[in-house]
Order: C-alpha cells, then sequence, then structure tokens
C-alpha cells in the first residue's frame, strides 16, 4: 500500500489560509444569493485516503444520505499540473434547509426543481472556492460543467461508481451558519498524487516569498 | 517610543504577511496571539496600543474581541482584517467600534493606505 502524502504544518497552515480567504469569496456570493448574513467559521483542512473518506464524510455530514456534485479542474501544465475533481457533498437535513431558505416549499420541490438548486449552490460555492483557491496560488483554471454525482444515496454509493482515479483527497469541511438556520457540506477536492506534489511546491513557495 | 502593536490571527501565515506589509522603519513593539482569548490577555497587559484583528478564529473570534473591548472599556486603535467580505461584515465591526476594514489577503499598499487615511503615520 502507497503511503499516503503528508503535508508539514506549515503548508497545511498556508493551505488553511489560503482557503479561508477563498470561503469567504463564496459565503459572499452565497449572502448574496440567500439575501442573509451568512457567519463564516474556520474551515477545517485535512488529507484523506479513499477509505477515509467515507468514514470522515458520515460524521461531518450527519446523515445516513447524501447530495453531491462534482466538477472536474485542470490547469495549463496537462497531467504534472494542478488538477482533479471538486466534490460538494451535503447531508440532506441540511439541503433541506438550504430550499426552505430559498422559499421552496415541499409539494413543489421536485427531482428536477431540486436538481436546478442542487447545481446552483454548488456552482457558486466550487465556483467561489476555485477561483479564489487557484488565484492566490498564481494559476489559471479551467473547468468542466458541475453534474449531479448523487442525489439521496448513502455515502458508500457516493463513490462506487467511481471513474476517478485519486489517490488523495484535500477535505475542506465547511460550516455556514445563517440567522437561525446552520449547514454543512463538504467541499472534497480529489487530487492524483502528481497534483498534491504540485501543490506542495507551490505552497512551499508562497511559505518562501514570506 | 515604539507603539505596542497586537497582530491577532490563528493563521501563522496570516500573521506573518501582516508583518510583512507594515510599513518600513514604523516604530512598533509586535505581540501575537492566535486566537481572541490570548488577544483579550495581550490588550489588557497594555500590548495593544494598536491592533490588527481577524474575524473568523476559534476559542474567541474577532466580534467578541470588540464586545469585550468595549464592554472592558479598554482603548486599543483596532482595525479589522478578515477574509469576510460581505458588507454587512464591515458594517457590524464598525458599528462594534473598529477603525477600519480591510479585506485578506492583505498587502503593503492596503495597510498602508489604511494607516495614511487616519494619519497614523
Amino acid at each position: 500500500m502507497k503511503e499516503l502524502p503528508q503535508y508539514t504544518e506549515d503548508q497545511r497552515d498556508c493551505l488553511q489560509e489560503i482557503v479561508n480567504v477563498a470561503m469567504g469569496q463564496a459565503g459572499d456570493s452565497l449572502a448574496r444569493l440567500l439575501e442573509v448574513f451568512v457567519t463564516l467559521s474556520v474551515p477545517k483542512i485535512q488529507t484523506l485516503s479513499p477509505s477515509e473518506v467515507r468514514v470522515a464524510l458520515r460524521s461531518f455530514v450527519d446523515s445516513e444520505y447524501v447530495s453531491a456534485i462534482r466538477q472536474s479542474f485542470h490547469d495549463s501544465k496537462g497531467q504534472d499540473g494542478l488538477r482533479g475533481e471538486a466534490l460538494v457533498v451535503y447531508g440532506d437535513s441540511s439541503f433541506k434547509e438550504l430550499a426552505e431558505l430559498l422559499a421552496y416549499d415541499d409539494e413543489e420541490l421536485s427531482e428536477g426543481l431540486e436538481q436546478e438548486l442542487l447545481l446552483d449552490i454548488s456552482n457558486v460555492l466550487n465556483g467561489a472556492c476555485l477561483n479564489g483557491i487557484a488565484e492566490q496560488l498564481g494559476e489559471e483554471l479551467v473547468y468542466s460543467p458541475p453534474s449531479i454525482l448523487g442525489q439521496h444515496v448513502p455515502v458508500e454509493k457516493l463513490f462506487q461508481q467511481d471513474q476517478m482515479r485519486w489517490e488523495m483527497a484535500l477535505s475542506v469541511e465547511i460550516n455556514y451558519s445563517l440567522e437561525q438556520r446552520s449547514f454543512n457540506c463538504d467541499l472534497l477536492l480529489l487530487m492524483p498524487d502528481t497534483a498534491i506534489d504540485y501543490l506542495a511546491n507551490k505552497l512551499d513557495e508562497i511559505l518562501e516569498d514570506d | 517610543m515604539a507603539i505596542p502593536l497586537l497582530i491577532c490571527d490563528d493563521s501563522n501565515m496570516a500573521r506573518k504577511q501582516v508583518k510583512k506589509s507594515l510599513p518600513d522603519g514604523w516604530d512598533v513593539d509586535i505581540t501575537y496571539a492566535t486566537n481572541g482569548v490570548e488577544g483579550m490577555d495581550a490588550i489588557r497587559n497594555g500590548q495593544a496600543e494598536m491592533m490588527f484583528l481577524d474575524l473568523t478564529m476559534p476559542e474567541m473570534d474577532g466580534y467578541e474581541v470588540l464586545d469585550h473591548v468595549k464592554a472592558e472599556g479598554l482603548k486599543s486603535v483596532i482595525i479589522v482584517i478578515s477574509a469576510d467580505i460581505q458588507p454587512e461584515a464591515r458594517e457590524r465591526v464598525m458599528a462594534a467600534g473598529a477603525l477600519d476594514f480591510i479585506k485578506k489577503p492583505i498587502n503593503k499598499e492596503k495597510l498602508v493606505g489604511v494607516l495614511q487615511k487616519y494619519g497614523l503615520l
């Protein structure tokens, strides 16, 4: 078994601050979309192996069933650059909160409408977050259009029809509180080991500048 | 005499970025805090005639620090430096007594600009 690449404490701190700034931008976009004030919390960042991802997801989203959106990204350097899949995963209870906030009522919320809502919110979160990260790294990323990976499926099922090849996930656990409500989602950046090394080098460059 | 300056942010990199953005040759005596609780201790110790304050932190966040400073009647010129770019976040910290609000990522131009604006240099 291949050993999981580990980031140093400095690299992790650097990445956390980069994600923090990106999450602030995503939170602002979400606040504008929902017309509420969004309370941000410190995103929890960890690197996980594929088997650890399932366990971490289950405990974080605190829900048997989840819905998830995927979007692939890459830079112009091809195989050796920064690339991977960004996944936004919601627990079913969190998703219901979001639908209520956007004033959808239960009867109205057909599968089609729900897909639209999932794609819209994920686009805002993913777009702002990935753009924010890329900008600070001095990278230009290209994205595929977002698509639905699973809707109301058990966590285990998400990764079953797994066409993605990835060795490590960078898990960014995000908690947004909206006035009296709160919802969690997990942004997972799934990357092959070449991209993980590439990112580590980028972080080192930023740290050397400081 | 050197100005007691507090830099309060949970990220080591963010603290270094603030330090790097300070005006050249500015005579300050810097204290670092990694959350609001440590920040409050430093303020009570007189180590924060001026302070650069992050909002999103563990233990005690920046909003709570502003509330405590006001409630305890402490004197500190507080400039918030945050990734929370919602217009309402700015309004809230200004109402809570902050002098100004700078959006992250910080750089020398932004920081020096704010200090000049208030005649603090």
